[in-house]
């Protein structure tokens, strides 16, 4: 189209409203959550004193911070890595031709399109020690001798991965099967022709064009999974969330809200922020060497 | 022979993957439709032995449901409304006009694509009661609106970029103004987009919990999600109310996934849903 007189003053007028919202509501806080990490600043009341590093090195000698840490860590890593290799098996099932493909392919995707308190109170009530479904199978199949209490300490951690892993999957599904439909037939019959077993069309033409996907699919989902808030901490019950599942993103909005130190809570935003940060940064530098050796 | 057989496991494995995803959610509309005594008799039971809508009464009777079933759906299409015109805007705005910085601000809003609610929740909540609308609609909807606004714009880029410039040229030839050629042409054309974006920011608006949890106190404001939590955190569990609550937030959102779900794997490609 012809550059107008004008054009580019329409053009940003009319992307404006956006970028002032955005800019208002995610830039701004964000700022503002940097400027408040050095202060302390009580979270209902207006009075603030600068303490510049002083919430960061209180983080750094913080058991409960380096505790939250590293379940944050263990649990990002459980959920992102069984949500890639169930769900790239799950696509590559509703791949195959089949019939009632379509019905199934939507029906997988419920648990990804329902709430996140759903899920909860659903497996809250399957995984009920007393009345829950889950252990009366168990019971009766002769699997286990007691019902195992899923929300107790022991096992709340597991029963989170797992309850995510079932809620997140989806997402991996529909992201690697909109790849898997775009892959050229080509490819497969000219392996077929050259004998390829399935393990081996799998290794070396599915996966190498899966790649792109998965490196954007692992990124999202482990940062995602690394900030989840609701499922966590509506698992944990609300405000009674033991130490056993309190992640980072717990952690920060304890110390906010429940301790009403805006300051320490905005500071663990911000170490979270460039965490997340960096590990993107090194994340994409490995794939694009990677990326060098393979072509 | 063996033929046979992979057609078999093939057919196992879907329906194992169509019953772990639905299974629990008719264990849930099972136990809604219980009366109090069987939903906890052991063995328990697929298929209640007495249906009776009692939960779902008492539910709308002698809780604040549909209160919070109303706030959420206005909280919820105030969002769609407020993200769709402001985000049309942006979107046709980064397709069709020339202007310096269009690809920093395409990339600019692709990376708050990864920020999180925890992030950027804190401060909100400090802005939000210096601003003097803490606990009400309004904030809740002006957060949904700018956090769904990244991946809108994205959407919305992408369907936008599949319309063929030369039929806005055509119109502008035939003497057509720009808002005219905008309003006949690109709108009608980019429906299935709009329509798509939509059903993703609701839903979005919908689910959510934090916003609410945070900047909502007045039980009368609160939205589905932390209504019903608040339903659970009674001292003892009403199981069967609960599931009650949970079909009934269930149904709208699946509603809408339904309806747009032949969109939903164009969407996705072009990256259009978080969570």
């Amino acid at each position: 189209m012809r550059v107008r007189a004008g054009a580019a003053v329409l053009g940003v007028l009319w992307i404006l409203p956006a970028l002032v919202l955005i800019g208002a509501l995610i830039l701004y806080p964000v700022g503002y959550a940097i400027w408040l990490s050095f202060l302390d600043k009580h979270s209902f009341f207006p009075a603030e004193r600068w303490v510049g590093l002083g919430n960061y090195l209180k983080i750094a000698r913080d058991v409960e911070f380096w505790d939250s840490l590293w379940k944050s860590a263990v649990y990002a890593a459980a959920t992102t890595g069984l949500q890639l290799v169930l769900g790239v098996a799950a696509a590559l099932v509703l791949h195959a031709p089949f019939r009632g493909r379509t019905a199934i392919r939507a029906l997988v995707l419920f648990p990804y399109m329902i709430p996140t308190i759903v899920a909860v109170i659903v497996w809250r009530w399957l995984l009920n020690e007393t009345y829950g479904v889950v252990d009366h199978l168990l019971l009766r199949a002769g699997l286990v001798r007691e019902p195992i209490v899923w929300l107790g300490v022991d096992h709340m951690m597991t029963s989170l991965i797992a309850v995510s892993v079932w809620q997140f999957t989806p997402f991996v599904v529909v992201s690697v099967l909109a790849r898997l439909q775009t892959i050229p037939l080509e490819l497969y019959e000219a392996a077929r022709v050259d004998g390829a077993a399935a393990w081996a069309r799998f290794r070396h033409i599915t996966l190498p064009q899966l790649r792109a996907v998965l490196f954007v699919v692992v990124l999202l989902r482990s940062i995602w999974m690394f900030t989840k808030f609701d499922t966590v901490w509506l698992w944990g019950e609300g405000a009674g969330a033991g130490r056993e599942i309190r992640t980072l993103p717990i952690y920060a909005y304890m110390r906010t809200f429940t301790y009403y130190q805006a300051g320490f809570g905005a500071a663990l935003a911000v170490i979270m922020f460039v965490m997340l940060m960096a590990a993107t940064l090194v994340y994409f530098r490995l794939y694009w060497r990677e990326e060098e050796v393979v072509a | 022979m063996r033929r046979a057989l992979i057609r078999t496991l093939l057919y196992a494995a879907a329906l194992g993957l169509a019953a772990q995803a639905v299974l629990p959610l008719l264990w849930m509309l099972s136990t809604s439709l219980k009366p109090a005594r069987e939903v906890f008799a052991t063995p328990p039971a697929f298929v209640p032995a007495a249906p009776t809508l009692e939960n779902f009464v008492r539910l709308v009777r002698d809780t604040a449901f549909l209160t919070y079933f109303w706030n959420s759906v206005a909280v919820a299409g105030l969002t769609v409304l407020l993200t769709m015109a402001v985000g049309a805007l942006g979107a046709y705005s980064l397709t069709r006009f020339a202007f310096p910085g269009r690809e920093l601000v395409a990339k600019l809003i692709l990376c708050t694509y990864m920020f999180a609610p925890i992030m950027i929740v804190i401060p909100v909540y400090i802005l939000a009661r210096r601003l003097g609308i803490v606990n009400t609609h309004t904030a809740l909807v002006l957060s949904y609106a700018s956090f769904c606004l990244p991946f809108s714009l994205w959407l919305l880029r992408a369907f936008f970029l599949s319309i063929p410039i030369e039929l806005e040229e055509a119109a502008h030839v035939d003497g057509a103004g720009r808002g005219r050629a905008v309003l006949y042409i690109v709108l009608p054309l980019a429906l299935p987009g709009l329509i798509a974006t939509s059903i993703f920011t609701f839903t979005l608006a919908w689910n959510d919990y934090i916003f609410t949890r945070i900047l909502i106190a007045s039980d009368e404001l609160k939205t589905l999600p932390v209504g019903v939590q608040d339903l659970f955190a009674a001292a003892v569990v009403d199981w069967g109310l609960v599931m009650a609550a949970g079909m009934l937030i269930t149904i709208p959102a699946l509603a809408c996934f339904m309806a747009v779900q032949r969109h939903l794997v164009a969407g996705w490609g072009t990256g259009g849903l978080k969570g």
